[in-house]
């Protein structure tokens, strides 16, 4: 291993509309680990314009070093730009390894990133270990059924850390880290970003709602709907929600979409149902109080963070529940709207 | 115009699997398929073809000879060719490998348009695409939910978090990963099943292509860990209904 004293891990904090995105400390924490494990000096990096007072956020909670590059014309994220003004950058900061999130915005620079700086690329870290020949990095594979574990044979490292599986690195004042200003004209990128606009996705109540039942794949078709919709009646405040392949079918709207690229919900309850627990939906819903799993699939992988695991198929279980339920509950919640219907 | 579209064969999900050192063994019944953003990767070229009559499309999987119903499944959707780089699946071709030997076969093809899923379903590491790009000396633009082309330029729009999406315009030849939206792959049609039956894929033997050392390794595979309590209620479908029906009253959930 060629990790010098003097080399750093480099965070590529996320923002967008002038605000840090609360990943950035996940990935501290992850780089705090690789920084005592590897001997390396963690360091982070904000790109765009008017990055300064981010920079300044990052080094006063973190006393870390941190990289201000103002980049001409990057208004808003550009996978592009921001890939070709880190390789740039990257040799002078003597970067043994340059951590980004496992987010959309990850995904579109850092793999091109290794390439570009043949590197190793890690991609949807969870954690980290010193093994006997060096680090060892793991990470989930084959729908969540199996965790892989990654040894490095070559530097630097490119990795994207897994959004909600390292705990955030607490808000404290370490101390105010050094900020460097560096102003980089506009990279020659060849796709141009035109503008930036919200999603289609209407609020669908979820995060006012104290039970949440969550629709997969698994519920099969359209009609099967109906059977969660009474078992979200079962409750006094309940939304129904669904994992993105039941919102592309288009069986619930894109406001009851819970994940990555959806909604973050922390209900008391959890009810999931049909849903294999990737973890673009898991990052999306893993704070609820109480997790219900229902499965056909004996090693689905929301089973490994479910409090109670149902291996049954749904259009069975849920009738069950219902009829046993319809003796104890109070009548009037099972009458009127029932919630979440599609809009 | 001349688009490839890379598709990955992948074990159905609901496969159960063993774990023998570093392999990763599915138990009987085997069943694969194309991975589902692969497959809408290809719904969208063939949208394009739709549209755009003198398109021509190539379709292309790299692993082991039973790849090659993947690749007829995409003949049988409509694409006009395919191309299988053979290679072992064991060990698993590390993402820098794959996109190594897709360059060095695609060099020099004319492509316009390349195409990949946003992740193989299984791997789930969104790599290999924006790797071939790299080698390519394109510009990748990955979780593209809509696209258009309008001459030599595109006009395309990625997804992000919480569904905000970035609208982009690029140049072809270029390179994009498909994210799932509201598009659902076609189904084979009959008659482009038998003309498929009666196609040989191009096969090119990896071995003959230039890759560079891989820079990870797979050391070890185990279970994931289990995060909460994961009680697993027994007994018939009725008894767990009420088993589960208690915890929630004793918890004051119902
Ligand atoms: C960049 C990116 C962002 C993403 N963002 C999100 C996001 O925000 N939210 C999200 O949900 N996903 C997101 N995904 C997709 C995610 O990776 C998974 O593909 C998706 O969550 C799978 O949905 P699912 O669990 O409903 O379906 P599947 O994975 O198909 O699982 C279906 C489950 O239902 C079970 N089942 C089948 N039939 C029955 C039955 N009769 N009874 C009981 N169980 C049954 C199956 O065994 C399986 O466990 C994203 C992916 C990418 C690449
Ligand atoms: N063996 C393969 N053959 C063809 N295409 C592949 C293969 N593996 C990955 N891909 C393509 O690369 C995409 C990303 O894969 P990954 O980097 O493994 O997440 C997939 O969606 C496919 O389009």
């Amino acid at each position: 291993m060629s990790a010098g004293a003097k080399s750093r891990v480099v965070v590529v904090a996320e923002h967008s509309q002038g605000r840090l995105s609360p990943v950035n400390w996940e990935l501290m924490a992850c780089a705090g680990q690789m920084a005592r494990v590897l001997g390396l000096e963690v360091a982070a990096a904000v790109l765009g314009q008017g990055v300064e007072p981010l920079a300044g956020e990052i080094a006063q909670r973190t006393g870390v070093k941190v990289w201000a590059v103002e980049v001409e014309g990057m208004a808003a994220f550009h996978g592009e730009a921001q890939r070709l003004a880190l390789a740039q950058l990257l040799p002078a900061w003597r970067a043994q390894a340059v951590v980004g999130a496992h987010s959309t915005s990850g995904l579109d620079w850092a793999p091109g990133l290794a390439a570009r700086l043949e590197a190793a690329y890690l991609p949807g870290v969870e954690g980290l270990s010193a093994g006997p020949e060096g680090p060892r990095f793991s990470r989930t594979a084959h729908y969540g059924k199996v965790r892989e574990e990654l040894a490095p044979t070559a530097w630097p490292l490119v990795l994207t850390v897994q959004p909600g599986t390292f705990p955030a690195a607490p808000p404290g004042e370490a101390g105010h880290g050094e900020v460097e200003v560096v102003r980089l004209p506009a990279p020659p990128c060849r796709s141009q970003l035109l503008e930036v606009v919200d999603g289609a996705g209407t609020d669908a109540g979820l995060g006012r709602a104290k039970v949440v039942v969550a629709a997969g794949r698994g519920v099969g078709q359209a009609e099967n709907l109906e059977l969660l919709r009474r078992l979200a009646g079962l409750f006094s405040s309940a939304a129904l929600a669904g994992s993105r392949p039941v919102c592309d079918l288009g069986w619930l709207g894109y406001g009851h979409q819970v994940g990555l690229t959806g909604a973050t919900v922390s209900p008391s309850l959890y009810i999931a149902c049909g849903i294999s627990g990737a973890r673009q939906h898991t990052v999306g819903m893993q704070g609820s109080g109480f997790i219900v799993a229902i499965s056909n699939d004996p090693q689905a992988a929301i089973f490994n963070l479910a409090d109670v695991c149902i291996v049954e198929d749904l259009t069975v279980l849920i009738p069950a529940l219902l009829e046993q339920a319809s003796g104890y509950s109070d009548p009037a919640s099972l009458q009127g709207d029932l919630p979440g219907r599609p809009g | 115009m001349r688009i490839l579209v890379c598709i990955k064969q992948v074990w159905e999900p609901e496969s159960l699997f063993d774990l023998q050192g570093t392999e990763l063994r599915p138990r009987p019944p085997l069943r694969r398929k194309v991975g589902s953003y692969d497959e809408l990767a290809l719904e969208e070229a063939l949208r394009l073809k739709d549209r755009l009559p003198r398109t021509n499309l190539t379709v292309l999987s790299v692993g082991p000879p039973p790849v090659v119903d993947v690749l007829r499944r995409a003949l049988g959707m409509g694409a006009d060719r395919a191309v299988h780089i053979l290679a072992p699946d064991q060990p698993p071709p590390r993402p820098a490998t794959l996109a190594a030997w897709i360059a060095a076969w695609a060099q020099g093809q004319n492509f316009d348009l390349i195409l990949t899923g946003v992740m193989s379903e299984d791997a789930m590491q969104g790599a290999v695409g924006p790797m071939l790009a790299a080698h390519l000396g394109w510009p990748p633009v990955t979780s593209v939910v809509s696209l258009k082309v309008d001459g030599h330029a595109l006009a395309v729009e990625r997804e992000m978090e919480g569904g905000r999406r970035q609208r982009l315009a690029l140049p072809l030849p270029a390179l994009l990963t498909v994210q799932s939206g509201p598009n659902q792959p076609r189904y084979p049609t009959l008659s482009n099943l038998l003309r498929a039956k009666k196609t040989t894929p191009l096969t090119v033997d990896a071995a003959g292509l230039a890759a560079p050392p891989d820079r990870e390794k797979v050391v070890a595979l185990t279970p994931p860990e289990k995060r909460r309590a994961g009680l697993v209620l027994e007994g018939s479908a009725a008894q767990k209904a009420e088993r589960l029906l208690a915890m929630l009253r004793e918890r004051a959930l119902l």
